[in-house]
């Protein structure tokens, strides 16, 4: 087998950007993109400070989770390892951007010329329309290589077959060549040095190793990059803020998660002989919504039936297959006021409900997503939000009081394990690690699902089952609360607090005869 | 997948936009338009960085098309002229713009080629290190036809370069640049020197391979820069006290080490350590012959340095008799004087310049002192020797190497002759793995350091000095900064105006110095490649000085700061669009060492944008309409354009009488230099190199190293001793003071034998007090700058993709700072803080960094734009604008150094 893998000498690196450079004219990558750049890294604090320079890109990861999420299947992998976009099939939901722990990805919107007036005119020419609207990213210069295969070249020996940041680099930091192959000019590297990859934690297998120092007699393990508070000098080295998905993103996870949440608990309700027509419909409604403002967002909208074609692996695939029945029972459930047909769509909203947070889960870009406490708190939230409408719908349709009384009991029971599931997420998330950006958006909302914030819905609904006569107002109230503190909580997740993986560099090299020294991960925060 | 596209063609270029070039490229072009620069395969074999080029290179495609470009000839319509001022330039004929370019240039002549004060009438400016010549095509001929022309108008010159190294490192070993043998050193002790940012792929590509090697590097500097990243240690000095790092050095080889540790065969023979010195501080001489005396210890007598199986004394007093010539030729008789050899006066001068003595001022500790000098000493392996080309020579493994800033401006004579000593007392110096020279400028001949080396007085090499004896002295200098009146070193090479000190030119325009003549304005100014408007310290003068000359042409790329004041924009072929040949290889700028040397084309890749016309074509027109067309052919023939048209066995002379094409006279170029690369065996014209792109031959490995000449010569280094320099300062200071000028008296203290230490930071902080009356400890910071390697020397503030990807190397688009500091002053990451210096104010972002000492900021590259499209909306501040142009701050070589005391204020939240 072949896997093709770039070796980034960071004893060699410089951080000139001529290889960003030379990729920028090779891919002619639009402003403002860069498939590779090379980061900028300081540890350590006055007098005793490390600088390292850090090609970055595209990782070509042996278990890529951009792969995984994508559901279009645009995303592929060869069986050389290099990890590939068809532009064609590419919906441009940015899915893949969020799963990157690399930041590897973007999405161009629209043409863009370098001086934002009429385009030059090498920029005319080199124009592709292909790309406008889809993802985009580092693709190992695949057509050099696959060129120069078939003339007989050998690439990262051949500078014709060999990437172009790779073939400009004019200190010879980087090189490329095949790591299953032993006697390859990287295995080669790979033998003779110390190396590591980035973020190797996250099981991703990249194909971009980083040597930082040569092989010697007191060879240690590395000791883990620290996590520093505040990254100095280049945003670009911190995590930031990602800007993929936005508010639109967020609805649908908002709209989505109370709606099916809504759905479950009108089956329930329907146990109860509540009437559950009305509520069914807005949740149907909801979810539409969610999944149409989530339609606005992608880059090339009239591909959508392409988020169909990736079932064996993502999880956007499967929340908008979970939504088809959810939409075919539920509407025939109301029409034919069908029970049976009202549950089977009531199961849908929950696997609805799952697959959402299995959507997060799986985008392994943002740590406030990745983790797994992310899918139970998903789905709590958006049942407690659920059943929040359910009983403001139970208190208009003037249901018996006894339902009242048992939603009265059934929210604060819903608002404890949703506050439990946060609780456990917000702590496991502060022992593990996450960006102090990302820490700092969860714990200044002005509405939260902290114990103190959350006694006072539960507390309402409590005393509404003592004072009787203010049952009504009271499980209202406290219902609309369950609804937008989980509401806000999810804005901010998928918003605020969504900052990216950032970078991290788990050993500064070791220059010529110097010694290297503990690495960085900035930005990043235990608490 | 996108399918790859088909190149076309390939056009070969080379890229010379900074002196650490030229660097050879290939140009893809697609349907005629220039879309991909790539390295040169071809030039892998002989190019020292195996055919590659830098990021800067990368950005010629969006130059070459970018929208903002001036594409007619221009005129400006609004007489006044200053920043405030719209030039209204509105576009004329080329035929309108040669013809008034011609008319006052005929006017001018018609004047006389000097004015009033015996100033040329025609001035330029061209930018940094020389390297516009390798864009400007035949407009040096041009310039050599027309006659005297005042390069001081300086865009960087003196005050942005490696000032003192040029010219002391020319006097002492033809070292116009000085570099480490980076692919032999061990060891290099690097004093600010940014060679990762500022040296070019030959540079990155020799450092990248040595620390590969395992080379220890010790960065000395402030800020924790691109090349303190890259080295193995990191010392952050305070600013502008390196002299005493080096000087307890120094002191540490010679009063804390044991002498064998020295090379002290190289100290008796190659260098003037043991010349006695008699009791005025001259040489002591041998009265019939007058060279300087020796004391051999074999015969226990003093005898010439020359004399044959001798062996030197070093240290120990002599009496001896004999004549000591001071300045003016005056001699005094000595009869059995005691006398000691020029390294024990050394010993003695360095004594107390201990570690400890340097830790206080430097804040850096004795034993990291020490420790640096020991480093220095372990690793130099005296004694030992490396066969170089088959020939057997010492081998030195250490090397220091000095930055900007360290190495111009007060101390940047200390530093000099520290490092050069250094590099003597063990050897090291011209020897492989040592301190190396790189390029002439001011001796000739410049294309070979070798050839260079002429015998000089006293078993020296000989230097051109600007002469300072009575009768022979110039009272007036053919340029308007006086460099051949104040400044002896700067000699009189077609290099010397942009070493003289260029910021007096700019000086003078506003306020004249005594008794030197009236500062007049040139009736003709000529700019290219450089914009002294924000490049220049103190902008807002440099500025108001231009906007006055009558009449300035500039061959412009975009409107700029300085072509703001203009009268005609004349838009060139740029770099893509040019057709050229230039030279290659050898040993050139920086660090680039060639095992090959030859000619590099640059060959059009695209056809000119709008109406910019070749600058060969400009020349030509511009000779043809002032009737120098016979002068200008000549000028070309005999080498002006970058290579002679005739030789042994071949002439491709250029009819005199007649205009040529471009190609026709880039075609003669090309078979000269064809002929000279074979001896007149071959004359492949335009053609050949069309194909090939450059030709070269083989440079011997042997010429980097200058050691091997002078010993064939049997020539000294000029070290330890400064016998001349005190001499000629003395006779500088008799000249001046007889025609009344007192002003230069502080300079005068430079021509000591033997440098001493000078308080540097109390010096900055006494002129800026006093020159602008302000209470210095209100001015906290010191405020640096460092190089670029994306944006330096190219001109590329106006490119958006150099602008994109320098973002991601810290402090580009604002002012960096240790995070204490800012703590201590509340600011943060993105703050938008004022920043003043006695001088002036600019304005930016925050970006905090750890590698930086608390008390400096730093500013890297030269920004402040105000008209150049797309950089002036970048808003990134430059410490030009705050940098005083001071005779107080002015050294005895004309330079000055950028350091600036300043102080900062918060005026906006995160930017």
């Amino acid at each position: 087998m072949t896997r093709w893998a770039i070796v980034a000498d960071l004893n060699r690196c410089v951080g000139c950007q001529t290889c960003t450079a030379a990729c920028k004219h090779s891919n002619a990558t639009a402003p403002g993109i860069q498939w590779r750049k090379v980061l900028d890294v300081e540890a350590g604090v006055y007098p005793n400070v490390r600088r390292a320079f850090v090609p970055v890109g595209c990782m070509h990861c042996e278990d890529p989770p951009c792969l995984d999420v994508c559901p279009s299947t645009a995303t592929d992998k060869r069986e050389d390892g290099i990890v590939t976009i068809d532009y064609d099939l590419c919906i441009g939901c940015a899915y893949c951007a969020v799963a990157c722990p690399y930041q590897a990805r973007s999405r161009n919107d629209q043409v863009s010329s370098a001086y934002g007036k009429k385009a030059m005119r090498h920029e005319v020419l080199r124009e592709d329309p292909g790309r406008i609207g889809v993802a985009q990213k580092c693709t190992f210069c695949v057509e050099r290589i696959d060129q120069g295969l078939a003339n007989g070249m050998v690439p990262g020996i051949d500078a014709a077959a060999t990437p172009a940041c790779v073939g400009s680099c004019i200190a010879d930091a980087l090189h490329f060549g095949d790591v299953d192959d032993p006697t390859s000019n990287v295995s080669k590297l790979l033998d003779e040095n110390r190396h590591f990859r980035m973020h190797e934690d996250l099981g991703t297998g990249p194909g971009f190793f980083y040597l930082w120092d040569k092989l010697r007699d007191d060879d240690k393990p590395i000791e883990e990059a620290a996590m520093i508070t505040a990254p100095t000098g280049s945003d670009a080295v911190g995590p930031v803020h990602q800007k993929s998905w936005d508010w639109r993103a967020a609805a649908n996870f908002i709209l989505g998660g109370t709606g099916s949440g809504l759905f479950v608990a009108a089956g329930v309700g329907a146990l109860a002989g509540v009437g559950i027509s009305l509520p069914v419909l807005v949740a149907l409604a909801l979810v539409a919504f969610g999944l149409f403002f989530v339609w606005l967002e992608i880059g090339r909208p009239w591909r959508f039936i392409n988020v169909y074609f990736h079932v064996r692996r993502s999880w956007m695939t499967r929340e908008a297959i979970a939504a088809l029945p959810l939409f075919g029972f539920g509407l025939a459930g109301v029409v034919s006021a069908s029970m049976p047909l009202l549950f089977a769509g009531a199961i849908c909203g929950l696997i609805f409900v799952y697959c959402q947070a299995r959507i997060l889960l799986a985008a392994k870009g943002i740590p406030a997503w990745r983790h797994p406490l992310i899918v139970p708190l998903m789905v709590i939230t958006g049942l407690a939000e659920g059943l929040g409408l359910f009983a403001i719908f139970a208190v208009f349709a003037d249901v018996e009081r006894s339902v009242m009384q048992a939603l009265a009991l059934g929210l604060p029971a819903l608002i404890g394990l949703r506050h439990l599931a946060w609780r456990t997420y917000r702590h496991d998330l502060g022992a593990q690690g996450a960006p102090t950006a990302t820490f700092k958006a969860l714990d200044n909302s002005w509405l939260k699902l902290s114990l103190w914030h959350q006694l006072l819905p539960a507390g309402l609904a409590v005393a509404g089952l003592a004072a009787g006569w203010m049952l009504p107002a009271l499980l209202v109230i406290a219902s609309l609360l369950v609804v937008a503190s989980g509401w806000i909580f999810k804005y901010t997740l998928i918003t605020k607090a969504a900052f990216n993986q950032g970078y991290a560099v788990k050993r500064m090299p070791a220059r010529g005869a110097g010694s290297s020294a503990r690495g960085v991960k900035p930005g990043w925060a235990l608490s | 997948m996108e399918q790859p596209r088909k190149p076309t063609s390939q056009v070969s270029s080379y890229c010379y936009q900074c002196v650490a070039g030229p660097d050879l490229l290939n140009v893809e072009v697609e349907d005629g338009v220039a879309t991909q620069v790539r390295p040169s395969p071809a030039a892998a074999a002989v190019h020292p960085a195996g055919g590659k080029v830098c990021v800067k290179a990368f950005g010629l495609i969006q130059k070459t098309y970018n929208p903002n470009r001036i594409l007619t000839p221009m005129k400006r319509s609004n007489p006044r002229k200053g920043r405030d001022e719209d030039p209204g330039f509105v576009a004329v004929s080329w035929d309108e713009a040669l013809n008034t370019i011609g008319g006052k240039l005929a006017t001018a002549r018609d004047a006389g080629l000097t004015d009033s004060s015996g100033f040329p009438r025609v001035a330029a400016s061209f930018g940094g290190g020389g390297t516009p010549t390798a864009y400007m095509g035949t407009f040096p001929a041009f310039l050599a036809a027309w006659g005297p022309v005042d390069m001081s108008f300086g865009s960087g010159q003196g005050v942005k370069c490696y000032h003192s190294e040029h010219l002391y490192g020319e006097l002492w070993h033809r070292a116009f640049t000085v570099s480490p043998d980076t692919p032999l050193a061990e060891l290099i002790i690097s004093f600010g020197a940014n060679v990762e940012a500022s040296g070019g792929v030959c540079g990155v590509k020799r450092h990248a391979d040595a620390r590969a090697r395992g080379v220890k590097r010790i960065q000395v500097e402030p800020h924790l820069s691109v090349t303190g990243g890259c080295s193995a240690q990191w010392v952050p000095i305070r600013p502008k006290t390196d002299p005493a790092f080096l000087f307890a050095m120094v002191h540490v080889l010679l009063h804390e080490t044991d002498r064998s540790s020295l090379d002290i065969s190289f100290l008796k023979d190659r260098t003037s350590s043991p010349y006695l010195i008699a009791p005025n501080g001259f040489y002591m001489r041998d009265p019939g012959s007058g060279k300087p005396l020796i004391w051999d210890v074999n015969t226990g007598k003093a005898v010439a340095f020359d004399k044959p199986d001798t062996d030197p004394a070093l240290e120990g007093e002599f009496k001896v008799s004999g004549r000591e010539t001071g300045p003016d030729d005056t001699v005094w008789n000595h009869k059995k004087v005691i006398c000691r050899p020029a390294f024990a006066e050394l010993v003695a001068h360095i004594r107390d310049y201990t570690p400890d003595w340097a830790a206080d001022i430097c804040d850096v500790s004795a034993d990291t002192i020490r420790s640096v000098a020991n480093q220095f000493v372990d690793h130099a392996h005296v004694g030992e020797t490396i066969e170089i080309d088959g020939k057997m020579l010492p081998f030195r493994p250490v090397a220091i190497s000095l930055g900007k800033t360290v190495n111009n401006g007060w101390g940047g004579y200390e530093c000099c002759w520290a490092r050069t000593l250094l590099a003597c007392l063990v050897g090291g110096l011209e020897v492989p793995g040592g301190t190396l020279g790189t390029t002439v400028r001011l001796n000739r001949p410049a294309d070979n350091r070798w050839t260079s080396v002429t015998p000089g007085p006293d078993g020296f090499m000989a230097y051109p000095m600007n002469p300072t004896k009575k009768g022979e002295w110039m009272s007036r200098s053919p340029a308007r900064h006086a460099h051949r009146t104040l400044v002896p070193l700067a000699a009189n090479s077609p290099w010397s105006q942009a070493l003289g000190p260029t910021h007096l030119a700019w000086m003078m325009q506003k306020q004249g110095l005594e008794h030197l003549p009236e500062p007049t304005q040139p009736d003709v100014w000529f700019v290219y490649r450089t914009n002294p408007a924000i490049s220049f310290w103190d902008t807002v003068a440099v500025s108001e000085a231009m906007a006055k000359f009558p009449f300035t042409v500039c061959f412009a790329y975009t409107r700029d700061e300085t072509n703001h004041m203009a009268d005609i924009l004349l838009p060139e072929c740029t770099d893509l669009e040019g057709l050229q040949l230039i030279r290659i290889g050898g040993s050139k700028y920086v660090e680039q060492f060639w095992e090959y040397s030859g000619f590099a084309l640059r060959d059009p890749a695209t056809e000119p944008q709008g109406e910019a016309k070749d600058f060969t074509w400009i020349a030509t027109e511009l000779a043809d309409r002032t009737g120098l067309l016979k002068e200008y052919n000549a000028a070309i023939t005999r080498g002006a354009a970058g290579v002679r048209l005739y030789g042994e066995g071949y002439d491709f002379s250029l009819d005199p009488d007649r205009a040529h094409g471009v190609e026709e006279i880039w075609d003669a170029s090309c078979r000269a230099a064809s002929a000279e690369l074979t001896k007149g065996a071959e004359n492949q014209g335009l053609d050949y190199y069309r194909k090939h792109g450059f030709r070269v031959r083989p440079f011997s490995k042997e010429q980097w190293y200058l050691y091997p000449e002078l010993e064939a010569r049997g020539l000294r280094f000029e070290l330890p001793y400064q016998e001349r320099l005190l001499r000629i300062g003395q006779e500088l200071a008799a000249r001046l003071h007889e025609h009344g000028i007192t002003w230069w008296d502080r300079q005068l203290d430079e021509y000591e034998a033997m440098p001493s230490w000078h308080d540097l930071q109390g010096l900055w902080e006494t002129a800026l007090a006093e020159g602008f009356g302000v209470e210095i400890d209100d001015y906290p910071f010191w405020l640096l700058t460092a190089r670029s390697m994306q944006y330096s020397w190219g001109g590329n503030a106006g490119i958006q993709m150099i602008h994109e990807v320098a973002g991601n190397i810290a402090g580009h688009g604002g002012v960096i700072m240790n995070p204490a500091a800012a703590a201590r002053l509340h600011l943060a990451e993105g703050d938008l803080i004022e920043i003043s210096s006695p001088l002036g104010k600019t304005k930016g972002a925050v970006v905090l960094r750890q590698g930086i000492r608390p008390d400096t900021l730093l500013m890297v590259g030269q920004f402040d734009h105000w008209a150049t499209p797309f950089a002036r909306d970048n808003k990134v501040p430059s410490m030009n604008a705050l940098t005083p142009m001071m005779l107080e701050l002015t050294d005895a070589t004309g330079s000055g150094a950028d350091l600036v005391k300043v102080a900062v204020q918060k005026i906006g939240g995160v930017t």
